[in-house]
């Protein structure tokens, strides 16, 4: 009995692991000056050099620790983290940044050691934003004492509106992030943080289906929150209740189209095999 | 007296007995030897295009070549890169951003306005174009560039062009003539931003001149350097060539009348290290490198490096 592999030990640890550990949101790479010749070769193993953020692996296991939400060194998370205060008063444009760097001890020129400019400022605060959600779950803050009792399309539903009111001080300025989003260079790196949104959303609220629904839930939420996010842009009321009328009626509707898919592909499916087995029946060779 | 010169013949013979022969062993010819051991006694060699030249002697070569072709600098420039070197440096300029706008300034801050340091900027093409983005996009009219370079002729092209701007004779824009690898007259941690644009290939001592940089920038200032560098396509890459050494040298001997120069200018250009190589020399400096390190233009034609001097914690 004590030689038996004891497949779910591992799987238990880490999950607890997770559990305790805090959001990360600094990552942990610093060019020192003094560094040996040998370790500064350009190589691999530093991760600021890798043109694309590699921060999506192409496949999920519960046994890998989870990836920090984003790439950014010691310096550009001072910068960025400093910029974030100044974005509802002067949006997410290259002020709030320089305003940031000012911030954090660095000059204004220093915005330079972020490449992309304002469009790293959006990336940071969706990723932020996407860090803070999973640390909220995590210390059981969203879901609250009666976390059990939910379906997860319940849970689904509360964590797309959290994460639309931590966006509730910049709505005011979110065209700005928006409009930076719609840049054609910039949709691929916005689609794939979408992505690792409805992802996370789905993995929080326990979602474990893997099958080729995955991909259509992970499109489905995106959809939804892409969409309440533009809503939101025009919300004036002060607790976002137009934004979660929406979001409830695009769940609703998500439900209505989900009963018309299922409809019509159990409607082929009965007469393809009706029609196959008839076919065979008249001798067909099918 | 006897015991004393006993004593003597006796130390003397001890102190022979020491002796250890130079060589370990006699070679049947010894001019081999001698060439090996009189080696280091040699001058450090550097590249000056395709050949080998002592150190000392590559700076003058390369002023000669930049004393030659100051004045139809301009012209050249414009029929080598099909004018493309103008996008080129304009997109430099733009994402350098210099200047802060009068909106975003601290009014409590004493120093406003960036120190610009320009570094083989003789002719004032980039210098001009900073301060006319920092005046008219930002009205920062406080930012100031130095244009320095070591080869006064060029110095001299700059001051000339200079008249026709806005700058001249202001506090704005002032030339000196250095050794970047070297720059006594400028302190320590004083400048915002280091430029050299097209000049660093033509560095004795590249590493010195990055260390140097290092040391006058600020912490958080900004190296920015744009140099040719290697276009990364094969196909692009073999048109590219074809152009560099059978056009430019053409070129410049019907325009220029100097036909070596430009050979020397493509023949550099073809052993600047590649992006990789180089961005590896503004790490050792003790840059940090934001992103990927490098732009590349027009298919890595060229390529603008950027480095951050870190701030240290306090």
């Amino acid at each position: 009995m004590a030689s038996l592999p004891r497949l779910p030990g591992p799987r238990r640890a880490i999950s607890s692991i997770q559990s305790i550990r805090p959001a990360r949101l600094i990552h942990t790479i610093h060019h020192r000056p003094s560094l040996s010749p040998a370790s500064q070769s350009p190589s691999t193993t530093n991760p600021s050099f890798k043109a694309t953020p590699s921060i999506f692996r192409p496949y999920h296991s519960n046994l890998h620790p989870r990836l920090p939400p984003h790439e950014y060194t010691n310096s550009q998370t001072a910068i960025l983290t400093a910029s974030l205060p100044h974005i509802p008063t002067h949006g997410f444009t290259s002020a709030a940044l320089t305003a940031g760097a000012r911030d954090a001890g660095f000059l204004d020129v220093s915005v330079q050691l972020l490449p992309r400019g304002e469009f790293d400022l959006v990336l940071f605060w969706l990723a932020s934003r996407r860090g803070l959600l999973r640390g909220k779950v995590e210390s059981g803050e969203v879901f609250g004492a009666h976390a059990e009792g939910l379906t997860v399309q319940e849970k689904i539903k509360i964590l797309v509106l959290e994460r639309l009111r931590m966006n509730g001080d910049v709505k005011d300025v979110w065209q700005d992030a928006l409009a930076q989003m719609s840049l054609l260079g910039n949709i691929p790196l916005s689609l794939l943080e979408l992505h690792a949104l409805s992802n996370d959303i789905l993995t929080l609220a326990g979602d474990t289906a893997v099958d080729a629904t995955w991909y259509a839930r992970r499109m489905a939420v995106g959809a939804i929150y892409a969409s309440a996010e533009v809503v939101m842009t025009r919300d004036p009321t002060p607790g976002l209740l137009e934004t979660e009328a929406f979001v409830q009626r695009r769940f609703e509707d998500k439900e209505v189209l989900k009963g018309k898919v299922e409809g019509v592909s159990s409607w082929v499916g009965f007469w393809g095999n009706t029609v196959v087995g008839l076919g065979r029946s008249w001798g067909l060779k099918i | 007296m006897s015991a004393r010169s006993a004593w003597r013949a006796l130390h003397y013979s001890a102190k022979r007995r020491a002796f250890q022969p130079a060589t370990p062993y006699r070679c049947f010819s010894c001019t081999r030897q001698a060439s090996e051991q009189a080696k280091p006694d040699h001058e450090r060699m550097t590249h000056f295009g395709f050949t080998n030249v002592p150190e000392s002697e590559k700076e003058s070569r390369v002023g000669a070549v930049f004393s030659s072709v100051a004045s139809s600098y301009d012209n050249m420039n414009d029929l080598m890169s099909l004018g493309i070197h103008r996008l080129w440096k304009d997109h430099f300029v733009r994402s350098l951003n210099p200047g802060t706008p009068v909106a975003n300034r601290p009014p409590h801050a004493k120093d406003q306005g960036w120190n610009i340091l320009d570094i083989a900027g003789g002719t004032g093409d980039i210098a001009f174009r900073m301060l006319d983005h920092a005046s008219n996009i930002n009205h920062d009219l406080q930012t100031r560039v130095t244009i320095s370079d070591i080869n006064a002729d060029m110095l001299a092209e700059g001051r000339k062009r200079s008249t026709a701007t806005p700058y001249y004779n202001t506090p704005r824009l002032s030339f000196v003539e250095a050794n970047a690898e070297h720059m006594p007259h400028i302190p320590s941690d004083s400048v915002d931003l280091y430029t050299v644009v097209f000049g660093i290939r033509n560095f004795t001592d590249k590493q010195a001149a990055l260390n140097e940089a290092f040391r006058v920038l600020k912490p958080g200032g900004v190296f920015a350097c744009m140099e040719f560098s290697k276009v990364e396509n094969g196909l692009f890459d073999a048109v590219y060539k074809r152009w560099n050494f059978s056009a430019i040298p053409l070129i410049g001997q019907i325009v220029a009348g100097d036909r070596d120069s430009y050979q020397y200018l493509v023949e550099s250009i073809e052993r600047f290290p590649s992006q990789e190589e180089f961005r590896g020399m503004i790490q050792k400096a003790g840059f940090m490198i934001p992103g990927k390190g490098y732009e590349n233009l027009t298919g890595g034609i060229a390529a603008i490096h950027k480095g951050i001097k870190p701030i240290t914690q306090v």
